[in-house]
């Protein structure tokens, strides 16, 4: 039998973004693969240089169609820092409110897409409308369902009214009795696990080698989450358990997401019984003082970095971002071995990548 | 916890290293480009510094003839190596070896500034085009 390099991609059905696979098999064996990049790549780091901070804010928001809000929070905290300012308490749980409802909304398109690719087309009608729930909270309080404009440099865009917080609860009650019924599909329906159980495994070691973070980590049993150890706020201020799972197969990977989903909601939760009084703006400077700051976030798929230096005049110098999907994409070719072709699909999906956020 | 390691890094390879406050909110040590396989030896297998999130290169006004190159290392703070290339032969070691989630971070400093990592088999681009011939993007005045 003879080894045949099978492409996928950079246009293809599998994926929902373009990126280039090559793929070694042997019969229903496959060997290894390799994978290339840059398919959507639009210089936005360099773009960033020849726009002011504020101009820069809703270039940042396009990084990803998915996380774009925590990509802003992630950039405005790092101007801010740079600034020396501190936004209100009332702007940093609103921020923080949007992070979580972005990570639920997400992590339920994440599962829907798996479900997809295992041929579980109910399950991933019913967690998209699901997930709709979630779009209508966001769409409701910031005016767009994906791209949320919430964040500016120096607090949020909109408040919350006296009607918000009991229509974000109504909505995410009703929300919490699908997710309980998604996490019973996930945990017993025999098609998940038959397909994703013992698939693709990654050892903590291999985690730690390839620097993956986020749930991908977590479902390794790599104990680590930015809300907790590297805090931006009001994280600090909130309790909530970070989720792992020791397996660290495909089907970890899946509990790993949608015990993620149950946390977020009981945080979301938190945020508005707690939410300070209060402005949700202060004034910001246009013109930032010169120096260097590195700030990390979790985003949905794991940490999220940003350095920025300024040199003291109104747009940034440098603008580095390190979206997590790139760490993931790295261990990609590694996964993709030792299984068979029919787990291709399972593998690309479980890992969660985000080609837009990793190609920038 | 940091100046133990950073005193430990200059015990084990036997001299001094500047520590700056260059970054507002984590530690930063500025290393000869040659001691950076040493430096990332000693971080990585005595001190557990296994988490590199990114490398950022960067050509400043204030230094325009040099590129550097910043390590960011995280092991429950933010940890940096700082290194300065000649802007007109930019080579460095790969640290490929030591922590293999490297491969993406050198390949995108290598296309966007045109720095050579030896120790390597060959830096593929990974975010331009294979037929891209305009050199290296970022290889610019800062604000074109």
């Amino acid at each position: 039998m003879e080894k045949i390099t099978i492409p996928i991609g950079p246009q293809h059905p599998l994926l929902k973004e373009p990126l280039s696979l090559l793929i070694d098999i042997m019969g229903e064996n496959v060997l290894g693969g390799d994978l290339r990049l840059g398919y959507v790549h639009r210089g936005i780091e360099k773009l960033a240089q020849t726009r002011n901070y504020v101009q820069n804010v809703p270039l940042i928001e396009r990084v990803c169609g998915i996380c774009s809000h925590v990509h802003t929070t992630t950039y405005c905290y790092a101007v801010e820092k740079l600034l020396g300012i501190e936004i209100p308490a009332r702007a940093q749980y609103i921020r923080a409110l949007m992070c979580e409802l972005e990570r639920i909304h997400s992590h339920l398109l994440w599962l829907g897409i798996l479900c997809k690719h295992i041929g579980l087309d109910t399950i991933f009608m019913h967690t998209w409308h699901n997930r709709e729930m979630v779009l209508d909270i966001m769409e409701e309080l910031s005016g767009g369902r994906v791209s949320h404009a919430a964040n500016k440099i120096g607090g949020v865009r909109f408040d919350l009214d006296q009607d918000h917080g009991p229509m974000v609860v109504s909505i995410l009650n009703k929300l919490r009795v699908e997710i309980d019924k998604l996490r019973d599909v996930v945990m017993y329906e025999p098609t998940i696990r038959a397909r994703t159980q013992g698939v693709a495994p990654l050892s903590p070691e291999e985690i730690r080698q390839f620097g993956v973070v986020g749930p991908v980590a977590r479902a390794s049993g790599v104990d680590v989450d930015f809300r907790r150890d590297d805090p931006l706020p009001p994280y600090d201020q909130l309790k909530f358990s970070v989720v792992t799972n020791q397996a660290g197969d495909a089907w970890a990977r899946t509990l790993v997401r949608v015990e993620e989903i149950e946390e977020s909601m009981k945080i979301c939760g938190q945020i508005l019984q707690d939410l300070p009084d209060g402005s949700v703006e202060i004034r910001a400077s246009r013109r930032v003082p010169a120096g260097q700051v590195v700030v990390r976030a979790e985003a949905p798929r794991g940490e999220l970095i940003y350095f920025l230096r300024s040199d003291g005049s109104d747009s940034p110098a440098r603008l580095k971002i390190r979206t997590p999907s790139l760490t993931a994409l790295s261990i990609l070719p590694k996964q993709l071995s030792e299984i068979q072709v029919a787990d291709i699909p399972v593998v690309i999906a479980g890992v969660d990548l985000c080609i837009a956020c990793a190609d920038r | 916890m940091v100046q133990k390691v950073i005193s430990d890094i200059e015990s084990e390879i036997g001299k001094p290293y500047q520590q700056l406050e260059s970054i507002i909110n984590e530690h930063v040590l500025q290393i000869p480009s040659e001691d950076l396989r040493q430096v990332v030896k000693v971080l990585t297998q005595k001190h557990g510094y296994n988490h590199l999130s990114t490398i950022t290169a960067q050509i400043t006004k204030e230094d325009p003839d040099y590129i550097e190159v910043l390590y960011h290392f995280w092991k429950g703070s933010g940890f940096t190596l700082l290194l300065r290339l000649e802007k007109e032969n930019p080579v460095i070691d790969s640290i490929i070896d030591f922590i293999p989630g490297v491969d993406f971070y050198e390949r995108e400093v290598a296309e966007m500034y045109g720095v050579h990592f030896n120790l390597r088999d060959g830096t593929p681009p990974l975010l331009l085009p294979d037929d891209w011939t305009e050199g290296p993007p970022m290889l610019t005045s800062e604000k074109e």
